[in-house]
């Protein structure tokens, strides 16, 4: 057996360096994905489940579980009321470790579109502040997105979060 | 209480004492590993369904060993140390898969050994020109991998170091048995896994999950969605040992004017809470017994749990004396259609470490860890429940389990100084 630690394959296609993209849309895609970390990073959570449509499915994945083809997710909200669940959850009545959050989003590539649905992939990178200052890197790995242009906003249809760090430090009570 | 002078810090007054110092304590965590995890327990290795077929293998620990449970050519499962008889390197990297030619090749040398342990070959063990080599009395069949007595209940594979444990079936005896046989009676499927790296010492799970006191309080989910509160109907039994031990909550012989007074000043009970989704919700009893929540240990570190509609085994992996990796196997029934298993998922929502339930355990143990640093003279209360006889109770007001792990922990850990 090959040794090598076996990768999540990344969805294919490269629309990314095709022109028929656009660089507005391209543009938009890339500040969409940022003001969606800023959202979080603001703990403006309550904002949170207005970057998804009705019906759209938030998750996030162990990549030790995808790669072994094991569906068992580690979040999975699929819809938006189960997202602003989570929202209420989070302010009313979890009891998780105060932190503040930055995410990196970085590698945004647009891997096609079809039927008027964006696949994208971008790498992320979140880090955990305490309330004494003190950083650690929380989680790393990929979004995988399928983004729809309604009502002339962009919205997550899908947010697939798949974490390299599936070892989770501590608990995972914010979204990524 | 802890005794002067620096003596091991040693639970008291019927085990209603537990010295903060056994959370912290670096020579503590270093006897556990001779006492309990080599000592006279049975520590859980992995699922035989997770190795059906000859050569499949997965990594797993006894304590904070690492060790590689093997299914041999014969059908038969084998376990032993990760780490090679020449010179001690980790053995097999992946955490799962088919050793080719049923062998493991170490990566260092090259030795050779087979999925039960024996050293098959080893390179230039007669030297090369006709120099150097292996001395003439160097016997391959004395330098296998160390192994493990393995023994399996109901598909559940648990590994020992010490020869003199009784029989696993014994072990686990009659009072644990049958939570198992609830579960395990009809095949059980994998759906995952998930890890979470959790900053606190591993006992500190062991007395959260011992615990049906804090479950109706910490936990507002649970309790304003009826998975599990103070005033269900509720049950704490112990083994013989007081070291394994159930809880068991069922949606039974509740009243609602008890409960409103019970939570009367608790902000933790939201009866005006409604989920905008509550569609997680929508899935069939696996059993009649109206069982919302169970949650079983086997001494040392084994969880067998039962949150709603899902069912996971948890074990607790020692990494130091503040850090432990709680390892989740989450499980389906090999009955389940398609709208039982989107059910099981849709309820991951409750647990693993994301879980609306779940993810307080992993905070409380780090609350505890923070709270307790340096405070080696102090000693928590356990005293709910009453300080007297270690024995089961029909309540969840209580942390007689708590006072049973202590009581098993300190004759393991007592008897092996």
């Amino acid at each position: 057996m090959n040794d090598r630690a076996k990768a999540a394959p990344t969805p294919a296609g490269s629309l990314n360096s095709d022109p028929a993209l656009g660089a507005d849309m391209r543009t938009a895609i890339e500040r969409f994905l940022i003001e969606y970390a800023r959202c979080l990073d603001e703990d403006r959570l309550e904002a949170w489940p207005d970057f998804f449509l009705a019906d759209a499915c938030y998750q996030v994945l162990s990549r030790e579980n995808v790669e072994h083809g094991l569906p068992a997710p580690i979040i999975y909200h699929y819809s938006r009321g189960m997202i602003e669940d989570r929202v209420t959850s989070l302010r009313d009545a979890l009891t998780y470790e105060p932190v503040y959050t930055r995410h990196m989003v970085s590698n945004v590539y647009v891997v096609g579109v079809e039927a008027g649905v964006y696949r994208v992939t971008s790498n992320y990178a979140v880090y955990h502040t305490t309330v004494e200052g003190r950083t650690d890197l929380y989680s790393v790995g990929r979004y995988d997105d399928a983004i729809v242009v309604r009502d002339g906003q962009l919205k997550f249809k899908t947010r697939t979060v798949i974490a390299d760090t599936f070892a989770i430090k501590n608990n995972m009570a914010l979204p990524l | 209480m802890t005794e002067a002078n620096g003596a091991a810090a040693v639970p008291g007054e019927n085990f209603t004492r537990v010295p903060f110092a056994l959370f912290s304590d670096p020579a503590t965590f270093a006897r556990e590993r001779d006492a309990l995890f080599r000592g006279p327990t049975w520590n859980y290795l992995g699922l035989a369904v997770e190795i059906p077929n000859p050569g499949d293998y997965l990594l797993g620990y006894v304590g904070d060993v690492q060790v590689v449970v093997n299914r041999t050519p014969a059908g038969g499962i084998a376990a032993f140390e990760n780490s090679c008889a020449h010179r001690g390197a980790q053995l097999v990297r992946r955490t799962r898969g088919n050793a080719a030619q049923h062998a493991h090749t170490c990566p260092y040398h090259q030795w050779r050994f087979d999925t039960a342990g024996a050293l098959l070959s080893v390179p230039q063990e007669h030297g090369v020109k006709g120099k150097g080599g292996m001395p003439v009395d160097f016997d391959k069949r004395r330098h296998g991998l160390r192994t493990l007595r393995v023994e399996t209940y109901k598909g559940l594979i648990f590994g020992t170091f010490a020869p003199e444990v009784p029989s696993l079936y014994d072990y686990l005896g009659p009072k644990i048995r049958p939570e198992i046989d609830r579960i395990f009676d009809r095949p059980v499927v994998v759906l995952g896994h998930w890890r979470q790296a959790i900053p606190a010492n591993w006992k500190l799970y062991l007395e959260n999950v011992k615990d049906p006191y804090h479950a109706s309080l910490l936990h507002l989910y649970h309790t304003t969605f009826g998975i599990y509160r103070a005033t269900m109907s509720g049950r704490v039994i112990m083994d013989d040992t007081c070291g394994h031990s159930v809880l068991r909550t069922a949606d039974i012989g509740e009243n609602p004017t008890e409960m409103k007074a019970l939570y009367k000043d608790i902000d933790k009970y939201r009866p005006d809470y409604k989920l905008k989704d509550p569609s997680l919700f929508d899935t069939k009893p696996d059993y009649d017994d109206r069982v919302t929540n169970m949650i079983m240990t086997v001494f040392p570190n084994l969880m067998l749990g039962q949150v709603a509609s899902t069912f996971q085994t948890r074990h607790v992996r020692p990494k130091g004396v503040d850090s432990f990796e709680l390892y989740w196997t989450y499980l389906g029934f090999a009955s389940d259609d398609a709208a039982a298993r989107e059910g099981r998922l849709r309820q991951a929502n409750f647990v693993g470490p994301a879980g609306y339930i779940s993810l307080e355990d992993g905070e409380a143990g780090r609350l505890v860890q923070r709270g307790t640093h340096g405070l080696n003279d102090r000693a928590s209360v356990v005293e709910m429940g009453g300080h007297g006889a270690i024995a089961d109770q029909d309540t969840l007001a209580t942390e007689v389990a708590v006072r049973g792990f202590w009581k098993r922990y300190h004759e393991l850990m007592r008897a092996a100084v």
